[in-house]
């Protein structure tokens, strides 16, 4: 159980915290375009067999008149790196031969880090919103922000942020395809 | 009608799969639109039953190019993690959710939002349920929006992703819902 931070505690929601409200990072192209490969890999892996991802014929004849694609899927492309880029695989096994598989491969659009001392990390929620299907071909646009930071305080009497990270993820028509945001405590 | 979350907890993994209800592609393809009219306070959503083995994450990794090894490296888990298996995704879920959402309004409704929380780790055996309850309905611009709570628990009745979503349905006689979809106004 926590409660909102008391005057008591030592707050971490300093100023220089609270001025990383609302700042964004760049809006980002994501390497290549929704095509039908990726449609039809991520919608096995995910298991999902409507005809609205594969079958044209049949699509022509639905409420959207074409195949569509699951806006969740294009938010996967933000982590593409690009075929000119360092092997992001080798160069963590290189730094950390017991590496996580991901290492600190830093991602195009990235927001700058919060400046805090807090480094403990726990994923607290997610949220989607979604307002049209891409379509095969698109250019996927996404840009981070961060939309929310607030503190709380722990059952240990500590206090600890929640910070919100928001992507809004568009195509090459700047049509808004979805919003998802992503919650992160820091302790 | 499907089987109660209450009831499908007190069944054993393999009745609990039995009782799967994730369409076929062709139930998908010839799917009627269910009607705000249609819907009422504390009726349960079709339940759409997982068992991920190791192949099934292994899959989700490369289709994202999710390489994290707590993924489908055994040993990097438990050795390294002291994490009690491979992991499922937190990803993987997050995409069910839209999907079970999506299936529920087709074909001329709109599944709107959806929020939730990654809370237990869960691992190659398990047998998930997705499950939902409505929990209100409103009228709002020629249009029916249901309110409903949500979430994927195993067959222990462990709540791994407890959250919410609003999804969009057409009145009887209504206008269609106007895609790209536009949020009402406060």
């Amino acid at each position: 159980m926590t409660q909102e931070s008391q005057q008591d505690t030592q707050s971490v929601l300093t100023p220089a915290v609270k001025a990383m409200i609302g700042v964004e990072g760049e809006l980002i192209e994501s390497w290549g375009t929704v095509d039908v490969e990726y449609l039809r890999r991520f919608t096995q892996a995910v298991m999902d067999p409507d005809p609205r991802y594969w079958d044209e014929d049949f699509a022509k004849t639905t409420h959207y008149g074409a195949i569509i694609v699951p806006p969740i899927m294009v938010s996967y492309m933000t982590g593409r790196i690009r075929p000119d880029a360092e092997d992001a695989i080798t160069k963590a096994f290189e730094e950390n031969p017991m590496s996580d598989g991901i290492g600190s491969v830093k991602r195009p659009g990235a927001l700058p880090e919060i400046p805090t001392h807090l480094v403990r990390t726990l994923n607290a929620g997610n949220e989607i919103e979604i307002y049209q299907y891409p379509n095969i071909g698109d250019v996927i646009f996404f840009q981070n922000r961060y939309h929310d930071i607030r503190e709380r305080v722990g059952r240990d009497g500590k206090a600890f942020l929640i910070i919100t990270r928001e992507i809004t993820y568009t195509n090459q028509n700047k049509a808004l395809l979805c919003i998802t945001r992503q919650s992160s405590i820091r302790r | 009608m499907t089987t109660p979350l209450e009831e499908l907890l007190k069944m054993t993994p393999a009745e609990i799969q039995a009782r799967n209800e994730r369409p076929t592609a062709d139930q998908l393809r010839s799917k009627t639109q269910t009607y705000y009219e249609d819907v009422n306070v504390g009726d349960e959503l079709p339940k759409y039953i997982y068992a991920p083995t190791p192949t099934h994450l292994f899959r989700w990794s490369a289709a994202i190019e999710n390489f994290h090894r707590i993924h489908y490296d055994l040993d990097f888990g438990l050795n390294h993690d002291k994490n009690p298996s491979i992991l499922v995704h937190g990803s993987w879920k997050q995409s069910v959710v839209p999907q079970y959402l999506k299936d529920f309004t087709l074909p001329k409704g709109w599944p709107w939002k959806a929020q939730f929380e990654h809370r237990a780790m869960l691992v190659p055996g398990d047998t998930l349920i997705v499950w939902a309850t409505v929990t209100n309905k409103y009228e709002k611009g020629q249009m029916g929006f249901i309110e409903m709570d949500l979430g994927m628990k195993t067959q222990d009745g462990v709540e791994s992703m407890p959250g919410n979503a609003t999804v969009v349905l057409p009145l009887k006689g209504g206008p269609d819902i106007p895609y790209p979809f536009v949020a009402p106004k406060d």
